[in-house]
């Protein structure tokens, strides 16, 4: 096996890249300059626990927001750039040839190159998490670690899964203006679209029913579908497993949840939360995320001619 | 054994056939010309040895290996010099070698094989600012890591000034002596002739020819052209009469008092005695062997097209002596590419 040899190759490839070097600022900005802000202006010495920005999550009800969800949408949209090209871009200039003509298989190439450019993200993404504790010292702010290490595990497990994501369309599009297209086009998904086709899915099959003449759903059914598809997108599972770090499995349903799910749940998680509602089956969801795409992608590559 | 055994090889692409019902052996030891016309199918072929494009039907063995299921085994013992490749911009040449010795899993100096190709200098540098030739040697440099048994260069020379050509010729000739097999194509036929044993000529995805060089001049229509100076001028009946002549295939007047006879080398005596049996005095005569352009090109045009035609473009070039200048044109050629 000789995927450490491509996975080196990789990282020192890509840790020489000026697009990583403004990821990893960026995080440092980012990351590091959203807890200086609140732990260091807008919150008070009392207010001072990591669980105020890490574990932010304010909901309008229609329109919610969290520290953690816009972590990772940042998050997946630079773990994708730093995967897409990886294959598409090799095949373009030819340097592929020199990787595949060393005795190295199609799925060393792949394995290599997930590991390699995954990575270069988490070690981006540590900078900044190290610059944010680092704040988190000087501050005198909670540390809550039995949260916050977790949570950076996780956001590390996420990033890694937009690699897998990036790499699998490298491997699967045949140029790379097809792959960047394709990028784009599912980050798109994955950050704006997936909630509204989540919600209109049981309102169709609803729909569907009733032609049918076997009647409407019940409501409960309805929303659990929905919410159900809504965790299925790597970027709310996570989300939705880092609010479990800082409130606990029920609460961390509901916190971005709309009213109606609110409504409809509430009840159902008073009592006790269903196995493909659990954390272990949200964090399977991230998981499969990242076996999947690179999966997918080594079964098309190992096909295709170069 | 073989080193490189193709039987039955054909490799169609949505709408061509880049190569059809290719057999070829390629003896261990052997150095092996690859020629042909770009577009021949000659890189086509070599990818399918490595397992870059898979055969439409028929079976390769590289090294005992089969090339599709066993392809690891293959390239673990096979140094490649690919054609149409690049390097990694933002990796010097040094973390390129040793991404090569990481890759076969052996332990070797990476300075020493810079060195070896005339890297020595750069290899601190990242190759993105190597020049093509320079490239080229990284590239021959990772070929070169772990001594492999067979060495697989496709258009090795390509972007290499004349210096660098030779220096490709003399690690290709010192790692035959070593024993390793070497299968390199090129259309710069000058190279093939320097350091080949046998070669295949491909032409339109069909191999054409397979022979030693001596064996191909032999075979091919492709004939020495004479070069006779004489010291009256000669007559159209004299002229109809050479032509006449078995082994002859033509005779054209080269100024007042030259003439041009393509002929077979069996021929030549025959044709200077019949002029000076016709008292024409031969002040001087000179064979110039079918170079390898012609044999080449009497192999991939039209039958006959080139040794019937000693007054075009590319029979003018050639040298007028013996073939020992032939290398000079070799360097001219490459200078002109």
């Amino acid at each position: 096996m000789s995927w450490q040899a491509v996975a080196r190759k990789e990282f020192r490839d890509a840790i020489r890249s000026r697009w990583l070097h403004g990821s990893t600022l960026f995080f440092a900005l980012f990351i590091g300059g959203a807890a200086a802000l609140f732990f260091g202006v807008l919150i008070g010495p009392d207010g001072r626990q990591v669980s105020n920005l890490f574990g932010f999550f304010a909901n309008l009800g229609v329109f919610s927001f969290s520290f953690p969800g816009l972590l990772a949408l940042v998050l997946g949209f630079i773990a994708l750039s730093t995967s897409y090209g990886s294959i598409t871009g090799e095949r373009e200039t030819g340097s592929i040839k020199l990787l595949l003509s060393l005795p190295n298989s199609r799925l060393d190439a792949m394995i290599g190159k997930f590991l390699g450019r995954s990575a270069v993200v988490v070690a981006a993404l540590l900078v900044g998490f190290l610059v944010a504790f680092a704040v988190l010292i000087a501050t005198g702010t909670r540390l809550e670690l039995g949260s916050f290490v977790p949570q950076v595990a996780l956001t590390a497990l996420l990033g890694m899964a937009f690699v897998s994501i990036g790499l699998g369309i490298s491997a699967l599009a045949s140029s790379n203006r097809e792959a960047t297209l394709a990028t784009m086009g599912l980050y798109l998904v994955f950050a704006v679209l997936w909630g509204s086709v989540s919600e209109g899915i049981p309102k169709l099959l609803n729909y569907a029913a009733e032609q049918a003449g076997m009647g409407a759903l019940a409501v409960a059914t309805r929303v659990q579908i929905g919410v159900f598809l809504k965790y299925l997108n790597p970027l709310k599972a996570y989300e939705t497993l880092a609010a479990q770090l800082y409130y606990g499995a029920a609460q961390a349903r509901l916190v971005s949840a709309t009213f109606g799910e609110q409504n409809a749940l509430g009840p159902i998680f008073q009592e006790s939360i269903p196995f493909y509602f659990s954390g272990w089956f949200l964090f399977a969801i991230l998981l499969a995320w990242i076996v999947l795409p690179v999966a997918v992608g080594y079964w098309a590559f190992e096909r295709a001619d170069l | 054994m073989a080193a490189i055994e193709l039987d039955g090889v054909t490799k169609r692409f949505e709408d061509v056939t880049a190569v059809s019902d290719l057999s070829l052996t390629v003896e261990e030891g052997e150095v092996f010309g690859f020629l042909g016309p770009n577009g021949a199918g000659k890189s086509t072929t070599i990818n399918v040895l490595l397992d870059f494009v898979r055969p439409t039907s028929g079976t390769v063995t590289v090294l005992g290996h089969d090339a599709r299921e066993e392809s690891i085994a293959v390239r673990e013992r096979t140094g490649v010099l690919p054609e149409g490749f690049d390097v990694y911009d933002r990796l010097t040449g040094r973390a390129h070698v040793e991404f090569a010795v990481d890759s076969k899993e052996v332990d070797v100096d990476p300075d020493a094989v810079l060195e070896r190709v005339g890297l020595a200098d750069a290899a601190d540098r990242k190759a993105g600012g190597y020049s093509k030739g320079m490239r080229q040697r990284l590239a021959l440099a990772m070929a070169l890591v772990g001594d492999p048994d067979l060495l697989i260069l496709d258009e090795p020379s390509s972007g290499l000034d004349p210096a660098g050509a030779k220096e490709m010729r003399e690690i290709v000739l010192s790692e035959a002596d070593r024993g390793t097999t070497v299968f390199f194509s090129s259309h710069i036929l000058e190279q093939v002739e320097a350091v080949c044993d046998r070669v295949g000529i491909l032409r339109g995805g069909e191999l054409v020819a397979v022979d030693s060089i001596d064996g191909l001049r032999g075979a091919s229509d492709a004939d020495a052209t004479l070069h006779i100076t004489v010291g009256a001028a000669v007559g159209d009946d004299l002229l109809a009469e050479l032509r006449g002549l078995t082994g002859v295939s033509s005779v054209d007047r080269d100024g007042d008092d030259a003439l041009r006879v393509g002929c077979d080398s069996d021929a030549k005596t025959t044709v200077v005695t019949t002029l000076e049996d016709d008292g024409i005095p031969v002040d001087d005569f000179s064979t110039q062997e079918a170079s390898l352009e012609d044999l080449f090109l009497a192999y991939t045009e039209d039958d006959g097209a080139v040794a019937d035609s000693p007054d075009d473009g590319e029979a003018g070039a050639k040298v007028d002596d013996d073939h020992h200048e032939t290398d000079d044109t070799a360097e001219n050629a490459e200078v002109s590419r």
